[in-house]
């Protein structure tokens, strides 16, 4: 038990940290924001006009106050989930633009992820049970040939042959020009349409990590000795694999699946760049080139929280999964 | 019929990228229902690849390249994994080297049990408790039945060696495969375990073929023992006689490296040079290039393994005997090794002599924080004792008793916790970390692991030339030309050879070398070698006893040597410090402690020893059958 609650107790100073973190860097940063967009709007040569900036700052809600108050205040508007405003998306608030654009994130990425990690995963155990033989050598070498590939490369690719030259999918964007956001079957299935090449992108690359990984960590296992004890025992070539081998190859597959579940808030602005896709990636970008802070922050924030959270479940998992690590950890 | 029949038997490596090896060649012998038959040999010799290759379980790129295996009248060669399942575990079942790692490290022991027991439902009965079946084995090997909730990484290593043992009996089978099953077990426990097996044999009657390279537990255990050298049995005796009339120069070799440290005159011998490449082909006899007693002959003509004395015997010098009708004398009796290392009284440095380093009333006590409560765990408590220059003072205990611990205050690693531990007139707990490596340069070690104390990627060279220039501040040229030296010094000669290989080029036996003179590079004054010998062959423990002997004469350098052996311990150290839960409780002259000896502990260690020759603990010497199948001599 000790062990769920250090960890827990862990999880919550890093969250603090993170967030205190979130809180501080900004206002380190030199310049003023304001002043920053005042200029911008009036261009560079003019003198920037004091009454201008003021107003900006009402604009904006700039906090005032010691920097004491302005943690506190941050503080309570966070738990509130209240972001501010977006200055790209005026006068939407962060919050709202953020939850539009997670949810098409959410949906394409994390169901490949899954799909990619589960794939992956048998993909590995099969070679490895098959270990030496063609199948592993078709696995294998075919996987580490695709992954020398550049992801953007395989993505235009997919472009170029399903979008362009054959006209089966559309070639970006998360739903068609004739479809309005709904729950109706007809955006449905223009939502689809439009995510299969992006999907078919992930789920290409995706894999080969997962399937690298879990080969070598079970064609590991099967050599211990007590993956030669249980044949020796005369267990089922089943129960040797999948007790002797996966069960134990799987487990640092795990930590890495849930940090890759974490990022994925932060980690597809490559394949929603390519295919043009509403998603988070594509709104970070927007912020950063925008210098829209309140997004930005809210985004850098999501995904820390996304890496944490991830890194808690996983190690809770591996506290159930793996007996070890348990006992290691209160030793 | 017998039980287990191997005839002619061979196993090659094929590797992708390197030459075949032909671990095992042309093997024959037989186990009886319910004999114990012992497999002696050194490392790299193919004993363990025999053993899998008896059990079907080789991998790739080894497989099975002649020969036939029979077991219980059924030619199991060829036999496919699933027509030999029920076989597996049912009839025959193993305990295998390093139990540390031969149990599923993520589901528990009763989970071990269960899992054997549903794959062959026939045997162990339909509807069976697991939990009362699995405790009571557990009850067999000694352990309490809440071990079948713990997983394997809570138990200690003699608990798992035991788990392994009661598991290897689950299903009552005819014939067990011993490999190694207590090597790197502490003594003791080593010595319980043995006496537990003997006495399960006794009363379940299983055979038994028992891997090691470890002579005195073999012979002692055993009614029969096959000795392996190069891939190929050289002898074949009744337990007894390879004690006292055994043939080949080789067990004689082995026999020699072991005596009772208790005796009033303790020798050892051991074989120079190392074992035959196997990935080449030999002409004549595989021994002959480690030979004492080696004619021309050897060197052309293939010897077979023929009848001899009460078994089989490998060597020319045998068969000619045989052959001339005269008794099958000893090819090679001890005395007639020239590579002999004897406990010499003769003195080295005076008893009486300045102390180099002492270490008065230290102790060692660790905090142990665990949740909120913290708890101090007392390593070790109280030891005083000195180094005198040419002398050297054996540190004996078991695992955890402390040896390390003062080991590492010695050399600075950890301070003291009360008392001091002086070199000359500094005080080493209180140095600082510039003062420490300074002073490390006085006081230098000996690794357990040859294998693991050298930096895989670098050369010897670079190895020795390291401290040269850290501590003595040598220049390149200079620093490589002193390392040659020091591998001269240490009998790997001519240096040039050596100064530009890697680790992994050499044998165990040379790596050691290297780390000893690395450890002679700085001209320390003080020596700590941390079981030195242990992880090394049996037949080149002596050589490297001797070479640490030489150098503790000629250079006089004061040293700890810690070990559980005490053989090594009698034939190297002038005095005995006997360690048990990190308090002293003996220590004396060698000769008093190990033949006086008056605590209990050190009374247990001695009784450890395997005794070859004398009566098992599980009953009455029973007679091999080769005994009674080959025509006796005259």
């Amino acid at each position: 038990m000790g062990y769920f609650l250090r960890r827990t107790g862990f999880f919550v100073a890093t969250l603090w940290a993170a967030v205190t973190l979130n809180f501080l860097i900004p206002r380190l940063q030199p310049g003023d924001p304001a002043e920053a967009i005042v200029s911008r709007l009036t261009g560079k040569s003019e003198a920037v006009d004091p009454r201008q900036v003021e107003a900006i700052r009402r604009l904006l809600g700039t906090p005032d106050g010691s920097l004491l108050t302005q943690y506190w205040d941050y503080l309570g508007e966070l738990v509130h989930g209240n972001f501010g405003l977006s200055y790209t998306y005026f006068p939407y608030t962060v919050t709202e633009v953020i939850g539009d654009a997670a949810l098409w994130t959410v949906v394409l990425v994390g169901v490949t992820q899954i799909l990619s990690f589960v794939i992956g995963t048998l993909l590995g155990a099969w070679a490895a049970y098959r270990r030496n033989s063609r199948v592993d050598s078709v696995i294998t070498l075919g996987s580490t040939f695709v992954g020398t590939l550049p992801f953007f490369w395989i993505a235009l690719l997919l472009i170029y042959v399903f979008a362009i030259t054959l006209q089966w999918f559309p070639d970006g964007g998360g739903y068609g020009g004739g479809s309005t956001p709904g729950w109706s079957w007809l955006f449905f299935s223009d939502a689809f349409q439009h995510s299969v090449l992006p999907a078919l992108s992930l789920l290409i690359t995706g894999p080969i990590g997962w399937i690298i990984g879990m080969r070598n960590n079970m064609v590991q296992e099967l050599g211990q000795d007590y993956a030669r004890l249980a044949r020796a025992k005369g267990l089922p070539q089943r129960r040797i694999a999948l007790t002797y081998g996966a069960r134990i190859a799987i487990l640092p597959n795990v930590t890495g699946f849930a940090i890759a579940l974490g990022s994925i808030l932060g980690g597809t602005v490559l394949v929603e760049t390519i295919f043009n896709y509403p998603g988070l990636g594509r709104l970070l970008l927007e912020s950063v080139s925008n210098k829209d802070f309140p997004l930005m922050q809210a985004l850098f924030l999501f995904t820390t929280i996304g890496v944490l959270v991830a890194n808690f479940v996983a190690d809770l998992l591996y506290g159930v999964l793996d007996p070890r690590v348990r006992r290691t950890e209160a030793a | 019929m017998a039980l287990l029949e191997v005839t002619d038997l061979s196993v090659t490596y094929s590797p992708r990228d390197s030459a075949q090896v032909r671990a095992v060649d042309g093997v024959t012998f037989s186990v009886e229902e319910g004999e114990f038959v012992g497999l002696l040999g050194e490392s790299g010799c193919g004993k363990s690849t025999l053993g899998n290759a008896v059990l079907r379980l080789l991998e790739k790129p080894a497989a099975i390249s002649g020969g036939r295996i029979v077991f219980d009248g059924r030619d199991i060669t060829e036999a496919s994994e699933d027509e030999l399942r029920p076989l597996r575990w049912v009839d025959l079942s193993t305990v295998f080297q390093s139990s540390m790692n031969s149990l599923n490290p993520v589901i528990t022991v009763r989970e071990q049990f269960a899992d054997c027991f549903a794959a062959h439902e026939e045997a162990a009965g339909r509807g069976l408790d697991v939990d009362e079946r699995a405790g009571e084995l557990l009850e067999m090997v000694s352990l309490p039945r809440d071990v079948l909730r713990r997983y394997p990484h809570e138990l200690s290593g003699g608990m798992k060696q035991r788990v392994a043992l009661a598991l290897a009996l689950a299903l009552r089978p005819k014939f067990v495969l011993l490999d190694e099953p207590t090597t790197g077990l502490d003594v003791v426990v080593q010595r319980e375990i043995l006496d537990r097996l003997a006495e399960l044999r006794e009363e379940l009657g299983f055979a038994v073929l028992f891997i090691s390279h470890d002579l005195g537990t073999v012979v002692e255990m055993a009614d029969r023992v096959l000795v392996m050298y190069g891939g190929e049995l050289v002898e074949d005796q009744p337990a007894d006689a390879i004690v006292h009339d055994h043939l080949h120069p080789y067990t004689a070799g082995l026999m020699g490296s072991y005596a009772d440290p208790r005796d009033e005159h303790v020798e050892v011998a051991f074989i120079p040079g190392r074992p035959p490449d196997l990935s080449r082909s030999h002409e004549g006899c595989l021994f002959a290039p480690r030979c004492p007693v080696a004619v021309d002959a050897c060197e052309s003509e293939h010897p077979e393994l023929l009848p001899a004395g009460r078994g089989e015997a490998r060597c020319l010098l045998v068969e000619w005997a045989v052959a001339d009708g005269v008794p099958a004398r000893k090819a090679a009796p001890v005395d007639q090794l020239d590579a002999v290392f004897a406990a010499d009284a003769s003195p080295r440095g005076a008893a009486d002599g300045e102390p180099v380093l002492v270490v008065d009333g230290a102790g060692k006590t660790y905090k142990v924080r665990r949740g909120g409560k913290s708890t101090s765990v007392r390593a070790v408590h109280d030891v005083s004792f000195a180094l005198r220059p040419g002398r050297v003072t054996a540190l004996v205990g078991q695992s955890g008793s402390g040896k390390t611990t003062i080991a590492r205050m010695i050399t600075g690693v950890e301070r003291p916790s009360d008392g001091t531990v002086r070199f000359g007139s500094t005080d080493v707990g209180s140095l600082g970390r510039r003062a420490l490596r300074g002073y490390r340069r006085h006081v230098q070690l000996v690794f357990q692991d040859p294998f693991s104390a050298l930096n895989p990627t670098r050369t010897v060279a670079y190895a020795i030339s390291r401290p040269l220039r850290n501590h003595l501040g040598l220049g390149k040229q200079d620093a490589r030309a002193r390392a040659g030296e020091l591998l001269e010094t240490v009998g790997l000669s001519p240096a040039a050879q050596y100064l530009d290989k890697l680790p992994h080029q050499l044998s165990g036996g040379q790596r050691q070398r290297v780390v000893i003179a690395r450890a002679l590079a700085s001209e320390p004054e003080v020596l700590v070698a941390d079981e030195p010998i242990s992880m090394l062959d049996v037949s080149i423990r002596a050589e490297i006893v001797a070479l640490l002997d030489r150098l503790v004469r000629e250079r006089g350098i004061a040293m700890l040597y810690i070990t559980h052996d005490l053989l090594s311990a009698r034939l190297l150290a002038d005095e005995v410090m006997v360690l048990n839960q990190g308090e002293m409780v003996e220590h004396g002259p060698t000769m008093e402690v190990i033949r006086e000896a008056r605590d209990p502990y050190t009374r247990k260690l001695l009784a450890a020893i395997p005794h070859p020759g004398a009566p098992r603990p599980g009953g009455a010497q029973t007679a091999g059958p080769a005994e009674v199948a080959t025509p006796a001599l005259p």
